[in-house]
């Protein structure tokens, strides 16, 4: 009795606090009412167009030469539409990789080729790096040229692990998912080079520096079926890297072409029935633990192993071959090549890729016919 | 004081009658809208498919098309050829598992819509419970001429009609089939000839349901579904799979197969205490074929042969060794764990779930345990005997187990 009395007691004051605080809250939600009502208030509106797409490129230094030639080709304009596009901006170092130093140095280019390889960098899409198959290879889209790009994205490791490397082309993306107003950029390392409807055979034949190679794809009767539209890899070396082996325009034509292997000596750098781009020998070390490919040469004993990945310790691609006098554990090696020029790589043709070798394989003493 | 409480009181009820009402007429809307429309085959035949056609995603094979298929039983062409339309869809229909359990149970926990089999993970009408062997693998499909296509499909996850009309035109397979009522069936896509790539379909008859078989013998057949030329062709050519171990290159046209049972499958050795009788014990001779749909014999072995065997329960694990004529256990020349044996000897071992290898190094390929040991009544685990299938395909080997329905499990 003298606990509810105590209670009873407590009571009183404490339903003149709740009344209290009923006042007080009603009384403060008018307050809050009334705070309400400023006529003069006004907010900024956002500024909408600030992050479309062409001028976000323009507004950022580190794609400065992108759009230099964005401008040039009238592509700028048409990014700052309605879109949506994704934006494949090859960064001002890229552009610098392929001599192009400052915007004047896209006038010396054919405003028809420009246009195209341009607008091979922008699709009329929005594509997410999420919306990639996961460890998807080759997955082709149209780009505002009309050609198809080949993208290939690193998404998993089968024995567990994430991985989050993007290749188009090829070249690496290395900043992905930059949302735009009408879409979405991402940051190319190199600079794609498509070459449309060119066969590799044209695309060899129209570049100097690897006149020798093409003399002596020739003179081995290898040369005509380049122009097929079957599938060529070809890891073409230079004039110099050729000289490395002991092979120069006078001693070729000095060559006696019957005493030779021509199949060994030239062929040894087409890799037939394949398209792989370097980029394909990481994403495939990432994904499935494997990034090599072995292979004997065509019509010839001699084996090769090609494996391409990210080098130590620039971390850029690049890809080695070895070439073996046979595939067992006892074979010789022939010569083992290192190459790393990653802006030289990756040159898409109609029916193959060609990639630039920075040294030769073969040395004629080495293909002598017995 | 008293009115208020008695007025609450009132507004809780009236709450509560309120809340009756509305979920009791939420009841009856839900439930009275729902018709129930039965889908019925009538003179059913029961098929199972499997696609053979298996891939490996690698540098060298990166540019092949990808094996994965949509099926169509009596499809329905519009004027340019492509498909509109089918009776039976199998939609999603990937490369096979390498084993093929006796209940669709491996579907449960998947959240891909990509199916290792047909029906497997479709929804469909399924086979009853033949002679005791549960049929809920095989679907039910029309018997009679029935016209089956397998057109090759983006791998995606939209259905096959839904897709681009020019997606749907890329046919493998366009043939007919005759399938008798209510026999039961296996279907196999294969590939018959490496060199050319050349594909084509196996049907094949199944007898097992029509058998006298015992409930204390596990029954094994063999096939080698290889395409011609396989064996022979380069390594370079052949999927690189390092857990097919000695399968990879392949076996040749004809083998004697060896059967070892091993006493205890949580010891993982091939050199421990087998079962007296049954060490590389000769069971079956096996040949390529790819042309006729004809049934192996089956061969069996006791299941409550092991020494720790009590009726309920068996540890028992196999391993069949595939040794070409002329070659056994006994003059095997190659070393335990060579795994590159020109087809000569290519072996698997069964046991447990078919995920754990040997800790030795052993050339064996892995396949779950023949026997089903499963929680049945009051018996947890308890040791079924089923009837199995062993099928080699190119590189690699395959297990169908089918089990007779038993007593569901009692906690």
């Amino acid at each position: 009795m003298i606990l509810m009395k105590k209670i009873n007691n407590h009571n009183k004051p404490a339903l003149w606090v709740n009344k209290m605080l009923f006042i007080l809250a009603m009384s403060l939600q008018l307050l809050f009412f009334a705070g309400c009502k400023h006529d003069d208030l006004s907010i900024a509106l956002p500024n909408e167009n600030i992050r479309q797409a062409g001028d976000f490129v323009k507004n950022n230094y580190e794609m400065t030469l992108f759009y230099a030639a964005l401008k040039k080709t009238g592509y700028a304009e048409q990014l700052n539409g309605a879109g949506p596009f994704t934006v494949l901006a090859p960064t001002n170092d890229a552009f610098n990789r392929i001599g192009i130093y400052n915007a004047a140095d896209f006038d010396k280019m054919n405003a028809d080729t420009l246009k195209k390889l341009i607008g091979y960098h922008i699709l009329p899409r929005r594509l997410l790096v999420n919306d990639i198959p996961s460890n998807g290879i080759d997955i082709r889209y149209a780009t505002l040229t009309g050609p198809e790009l080949y993208v290939s994205r690193a998404a998993f490791n089968p024995n567990g692990g994430v991985e989050k490397e993007l290749y188009i082309d090829g070249v690496e993306v290395i900043r992905k998912d930059v949302v735009v107003a009408n879409g979405v950029l991402h940051l190319l390392d190199n600079v794609m080079k498509p070459n449309f409807n060119k066969t590799v055979q044209q695309w060899l034949a129209e570049h100097a520096d690897y006149s020798v190679f093409v003399k002596g794809l020739k003179k081995f009767k290898l040369w005509d079926q380049l122009a097929n539209p079957a599938i060529f890899t070809i890891f073409a070396p230079n004039n110099q890297a050729l000289a490395d082996v002991g092979i120069t325009d006078a001693s070729l034509t000095a060559l006696d072409a019957e005493k030779y292997l021509g199949d060994r000596l030239f062929g040894a750098y087409i890799l037939y029935d394949r398209h792989f781009f370097i980029s394909d020998s990481q994403v495939f070390s990432l994904i499935n633990s494997n990034g090599a490919y072995n292979y004997f040469l065509k019509n010839d004993s001699h084996y090769m192993n090609f494996g391409g990945g990210k080098q130590y310790p620039t971390f850029k691609l690049g890809y080695g071959l070895t070439l073996r006098s046979g595939n067992t554990f006892s074979d010789v090696i022939l010569n083992s090549v290192n190459s790393d020029l990653t802006a030289k790589n990756d040159n898409l043709c109609s029916n193959g890729i060609i990639h630039h070798l920075v040294s030769g394989l073969v040395r004629p003493d080495q293909a002598i016919r017995k | 004081m008293k009115t208020e409480k008695f007025n609450n009181r009132i507004t809780t009820s009236r709450f509560k009658q309120l809340a009756w009402l509305f979920a009791s007429c939420l009841l009856l809307f839900n439930s009275g809208c729902v018709k129930v429309e039965y889908s019925k085959i009538d003179d059913p035949a029961y098929l199972r498919v499997f696609n053979n056609l298996n891939y490996v995603q690698t540098l060298g094979s990166k540019d092949n098309k990808v094996p994965f298929f949509c099926m169509l039983i009596n499809p329905v062409l519009d004027g340019n050829g492509t498909p509109t339309s089918a009776e039976i869809v199998g939609d999603f229909l990937d490369q096979r598992d390498a084993y093929a359990p006796p209940y669709p149970s491996h579907i449960g926990t998947s959240t891909s819509v990509n199916n290792p089999e047909y029906p497997g993970k479709e929804n469909v009408l399924v086979g009853p419970i033949l002679n005791g062997f549960d049929l809920s693998s095989w679907a039910q499909v029309p018997s009679g001429r029935v016209r089956i296509m397998f057109a090759y499909r983006p791998k995606n996850t939209m259905p096959f009609f839904q897709l681009e009309n020019q997606l749907k035109k890329d046919i493998l397979i366009d043939t007919t089939l005759n399938l008798t009522n209510k026999e039961v069936y296996t279907l196999h896509l294969l590939q018959k000839d490496f060199v050319t790539k050349r594909a084509g379909i196996l049907l094949r008859e199944e007898i097992f349901q029509k058998l006298p078989l015992s409930d204390s013998l596990t029954y094994v057949n063999f096939y080698n579904m290889s395409a011609k030329g396989y064996w022979e062709a380069d390594k370079s050519l052949k999927a690189d799979d390092y857990l097919m171990a000695s399968f990879q290159g392949g076996m040749k046209d004809e083998m004697n197969v060896f059967l070892s049972l091993y006493e205890n499958q949580n010891i993982l050795s091939n050199t421990e205490a087998t079962v007296p009788g049954f060490k590389g014990k000769y069971i079956a001779n096996v040949k390529l074929n790819t042309a006729t749909g004809m049934v192996n014999p089956y061969v069996s072995f006791p299941i409550w042969a092991g020494k720790t065997a009590n009726g309920i329960t068996t540890n028992m694990w196999q391993r069949f060794d595939f040794f070409v004529p002329g070659m056994d256990v006994t003059n095997n020349p190659f070393y335990p764990a060579s795994t590159d044996n020109g087809g000569n000897w290519v072996s698997v071992n069964c046991l447990q779930n078919g995920k754990v290898r040997m800790v030795s190094n052993d050339n064996a390929a892995i396949l779950p345990n023949l026997l089903v040991n499963i929680h049945s009544g009051v018996n947890n685990p308890k040791t079924f005997a089923t009837v199995n299938t062993i099928e080699v395909v190119n590189g690699r080997v395959y297990l169908t187990t089918i089990q007779r329905k038993y007593a569901p499990p009692i906690y």
